[in-house]
């Protein structure tokens, strides 16, 4: 019953975001055609050691056909470019805690490599799949708080020869001084539709799925966090949330972060005219495990996921055909900025004074996150698709 | 992998011995279905040495002859199947031949076969979540399988399609444990493999389509013709077909081509028709009396339209299909075998008689000023039709088909055409109550009209849609504008757009106008033989 309304409502609201854009968009491409020269690979080669440790932050993402590039925050420019074996499957990228390591999921979501991104040599390797079992990975990958596992979800099928058949999903654990071509030390079976994963502080491993779980790599012992689709809230009241959990991140405040989409009926379930269309979302402290859920921000805005301002940790922002700001305690509106195109991915650095958006096209996109104005533009060499935007801090 | 690679070793290696063995292609087309399979399919799949279901997965499943096509194309693409195109289109044959689905069993659902474009389905909450937000349901519902194949069918979704679980509408719910648990043994349940329908068609014995045809029909870009379809015979279920005939302005229509019969009804013909490649689609009637279906261009499938085929006596259509108290016009009857006198039912006279021949007569008709608003059988010698012609009092509403519809960009260099859309309009009387709108209303047919378009929304005004996705011509035909990233639009959009198309419709000093929803979108990347 409430799986039907929730569609017609989704779409409503798309709709209406939608017109939110357009009226919110203004004169919007008239400064976007100036574009900087910027990037260039010429900058990558030329400083091919030009690093800088003792905190310095860079974002990195992935491109097609498939490379990892680092991108330097206090110039604004790719540095370093690393061939990524494989095909491109969606670009996740999970970074060690010391900043050195960015682990590459590739190959269709099958296999991972670790880049030392100081000089792209491939220091960690492994390939999930093995005999006839095909192993996906869906984003989820999370280096341990001491930088010596490496989690992913694993989604097997073994394809017999006329046939394949699901197998369970797992946490596989890896040994991350594992070297080339390793294979997990530890499997424990997890939910289906796993997608974000995080190390958290105490050991425990955050699983973003249906519901949000954690799972302690030592023995697989799994404990609820909080429901989403499981939620007790009652159905006439209440859509269940639809979390589409692109994406992780959140790395800049030691957080994880969760959006998701609900409907509040206020008036009959199903009635639009009392409805609030609600953008929620679990955020967990990684540190002290502390979890905040909440439901403030209208569902005004299509977004793939919040990055926390870390000045403010009410204030967030989000991006897809436009730049937003909001305070999650008030709900309010901060700020909206029009892009020049879609950016499915945002990220900022850890003093809160630059906002990158990315993905879905080959340009990064950079912002002051009071004005959102935009205060750099980079041009990759390749489409980000999907990729991830994270940021690596180099101690 | 290298199970892959052992595949494919083990394929060719097949191909080789045939090749040693000297089996030219007509000898390797002469092979018979079963042993194809044992040649090209039991590298994978296994002999289960139970007679009634030989072949794992594949003797427990029934589907038609696009359904096996697919599935070997498929085979052929990710599995490494090394099969010659003879042996594949011998295969197709023999599988929808002896497991394919009955007539019954397509009935309602043959518009994805027919690439009849524009459908609006509807099927069970559970199917419609479960399959149907990625298929087209007909897709599902014209496979036949026993239940542990439809689980089988939910695995290889995991395997093929791993990401399928976490899309909108799968992710918000334990997607595969309801596909595996609820949606598998409901299909098996609905679609099982093993039904009478099927035993029953499989008893029957099929005629012979062979001989001389009237076919009547309608195609978006000249409207509706007759012709005589000439269908000769050449071997088993493979035909040579000729057809003749005029449009109804009398523009001549003139084809040819061959066509192949599966099933015992399916009718696949592929002709050349005033220049342009056309298939046709089509199910012959149990009786082998009629061929009924589509027919539409190779290379652009939404450019086509419904064909009806008889080959006994029969009165397939009257153009136009109404006519107004108290006027005179021109009527033009179409069908088979048509001999005797005319009747256009009470209160409807033939004044004179323009041009007659068994397929086609052309009448002068009168309907008198008293007759009374209603549908009439039409006669033609002892040939008669139920409800072909509305006489009316006025004309009431007049409604768009279909009321929604998609347009999709394309060509500018890019490999993938445009995709048109094109409507008519249907006029209605009010019926006895004189309110239209209600059940009583009286459908006249096709009425011809004046198109135009205008935005569908305010966001559409404003994005100045009309600008860039396409244009109406006074066919109704739509043409959308070209694909790619446009500067001039907001993000530098593809032309899409959110229209509403208008047809306008006389009826002597009246004019009555109707609208319909066209979305004009992105291309289509991937295409499926059965959407």
């Amino acid at each position: 019953m409430m799986k039907k309304p929730m569609f017609s409502k989704l779409t409503g609201a798309i709709r209406n975001t939608a017109l939110t854009a357009v009226i919110g968009a203004g004169a919007l491409l008239t400064g976007c055609a100036a574009t900087q020269p910027g990037s260039n690979q010429q900058g990558a080669e030329s400083l091919p050691n030009g690093m800088k440790g003792d905190g310095h932050e860079y974002m990195l993402t992935v491109t097609r056909p498939n490379q990892l590039h680092v991108i330097d925050t206090e110039t604004d420019q790719v540095l370093r470019s690393c061939d990524v074996p494989g095909t491109f499957g969606n670009g996740s990228i999970a970074i060690s805690p010391d900043g050195r390591t960015a682990y590459v999921l590739t190959g269709m979501y099958e296999n991972i490599y670790g880049f030392d991104i100081t000089n792209c040599e491939i220091t960690f390797s492994t390939h999930q799949s093995y005999d006839n079992v095909q192993v996906k990975s869906f984003i989820s990958m999370a280096v341990s708080a001491d930088g010596k596992e490496l989690y992913t979800v694993q989604n097997p099928v073994r394809k017999h020869s006329d046939r394949f058949e699901t197998m369970q999903p797992r946490l596989a654990v890896f040994d991350t001084s594992g070297g080339l071509k390793t294979q997990p030390v530890r499997t424990f079976p997890v939910d289906r539709r796993i997608t974000k994963i995080a190390a958290m502080d105490n050991g425990e491993v955050v699983l973003g799925g249906g519901d949000l779980k954690a799972i302690n790599p030592e023995n697989g012992e799994t404990r609820l966090i909080t429901a989403l689709q499981n939620w007790d809230r009652a159905p006439d009241k209440w859509v269940p949330p639809d979390a589409f959990a692109m994406h992780t991140m959140g790395e800049h405040v030691g957080e994880f972060i969760m959006p998701y989409f609900t409907i509040r009926w206020n008036g009959e379930p199903g009635d639009e005219s009392k409805a609030d269309f609600l953008w929620g979302h679990v955020r967990i402290d990684l540190k002290t495990g502390d979890v905040e859920m909440i439901e403030t921000v209208p569902f005004e805005f299509i977004v793939f996921n919040w990055v926390t301002d870390p000045n403010d940790k009410n204030v967030v922002y989000g991006s897809f055909n436009q730049l937003s700001k909001h305070n999650f305690k008030t709900g309010e509106t901060l700020g909206i900025h029009a892009l020049d195109h879609t950016y499915y991915n945002i990220n900022m650095t850890t003093d809160g004074k630059k906002v990158y958006v990315a993905g879905a096209g080959n340009t990064v996109s950079i912002h002051n996150p009071e004005t959102l104005e935009r205060i750099g533009y980079l041009k990759m060499p390749g489409d980000m698709s999907t990729s991830d935007l994270r940021l690596a801090v180099l101690k | 992998m290298a199970l892959k690679k052992n595949k494919i070793t083990r394929a060719l290696l097949g191909t080789g011995v045939l090749t040693l063995a000297g089996l030219a292609p007509a000898q390797a087309q002469a092979a018979d279905g079963e042993s194809i399979i044992r040649d090209r399919c039991l590298v994978c799949h296994t002999d289960t040495g139970d007679a009634s279901a030989p072949f794992s997965r594949i003797s427990e499943q029934r589907k038609t002859p696009e359904g096996w096509m697919a599935t070997i194309s498929r085979m052929q693409q990710q599995r490494g199947v090394v099969i010659s195109p003879e042996e594949k289109r011998e295969l197709v044959k023999y599988l929808a031949d002896n497991q394919g689905l009955a007539p019954a069993e397509t009935q309602g659902l043959r518009y994805v076969l027919e690439k009849e474009p524009n459908v609006l389905e509807s099927f069970d909450p559970l199917l419609q979540e479960t399959c149907v937000r990625c298929h087209s349901g007909a897709r599902i519902a014209l496979q036949r399988r026993t239940e542990d194949e439809w689980k089988w069918l939910v695995h290889f979704h995991m395997g093929q399609q791993p990401t399928a679980e976490l899309h909108a509408g799968a992710r918000d719910r334990a997607w595969f444990d309801i596909a595996l648990n609820q949606v598998a043994p409901k299909l098996g349940n609905d679609y099982a493999f093993n039904t009478e329908e099927w035993s029953q068609w499989q008893a029957v014995e099929k005629k012979s389509l062979d001989g001389r045809w009237a076919m009547s029909g309608y195609l978006p870009e000249k409207g509706q013709f007759d012709a005589v379809v000439v269908i000769s015979q050449n071997d088993n279920d493979r035909y040579s077909v000729t057809l003749e005939g005029q449009y109804a302005d009398g523009t001549p229509i003139s084809g040819s081509g061959k066509a192949i019969v599966y099933t015992g009804y399916e009718w696949r013909g592929t002709l050349t028709v005033n220049g342009v490649k056309m298939r046709q689609v089509l199910a012959a009637s149990e009786d082998g009396q009629t061929l009924e279906g589509r027919m539409y261009q190779r290379n652009d499938d939404v450019m086509g339209g419904k064909v009806i085929a008889v080959k006994n006596s029969a009165i397939t259509a009257i153009t136009p299909s109404y006519i107004k108290q108290g006027e005179r016009k021109l009527l033009t009857i179409s069908g088979n075998k048509l001999n005797g006198s005319i009747s256009l039912g009470a209160g409807v006279k033939v004044i004179s008689i323009i041009a007659r021949d068994e397929e086609r007569t052309v009448v002068i008709a009168e309907a008198s000023r008293t007759a009374k608003v209603g549908s009439r059988d039409i006669k033609v010698g002892r040939t008669s039709a139920d409800d072909l012609l509305a006489v009316y009092d006025e004309l009431a509403r007049v409604e768009i088909t279909p009321s929604d519809s998609i347009a999709r960009v394309g060509g500018a260099g890019g490999s993938i055409p445009k995709q048109k859309s094109w409507y008519r309009a249907v006029g209605y009387a009010a019926g006895a109550d004189g309110k239209p709108g209600t059940a009583d209303d009286l459908r006249l047919g096709y009425m011809p009209a004046q198109w135009s378009l205008k935005p569908f929304d305010e966001i559409a005004e404003h994005d100045n849609d009309i600008q860039y996705a396409g244009t109406i011509d006074n066919r109704g035909i739509f043409t959308p504008g070209d694909a790619g990233p446009n500067p001039e639009r907001k993000m530098s959009t593809n032309n899409v757009g959110n229209l509403t198309v208008i047809g306008m419709v006389q009826d002597g000093d009246q004019t009555i106008s109707a609208e319909s929803h066209l979305l004009v979108t992105v291309q289509r990347f991937v295409r499926a033989l059965i959407d």
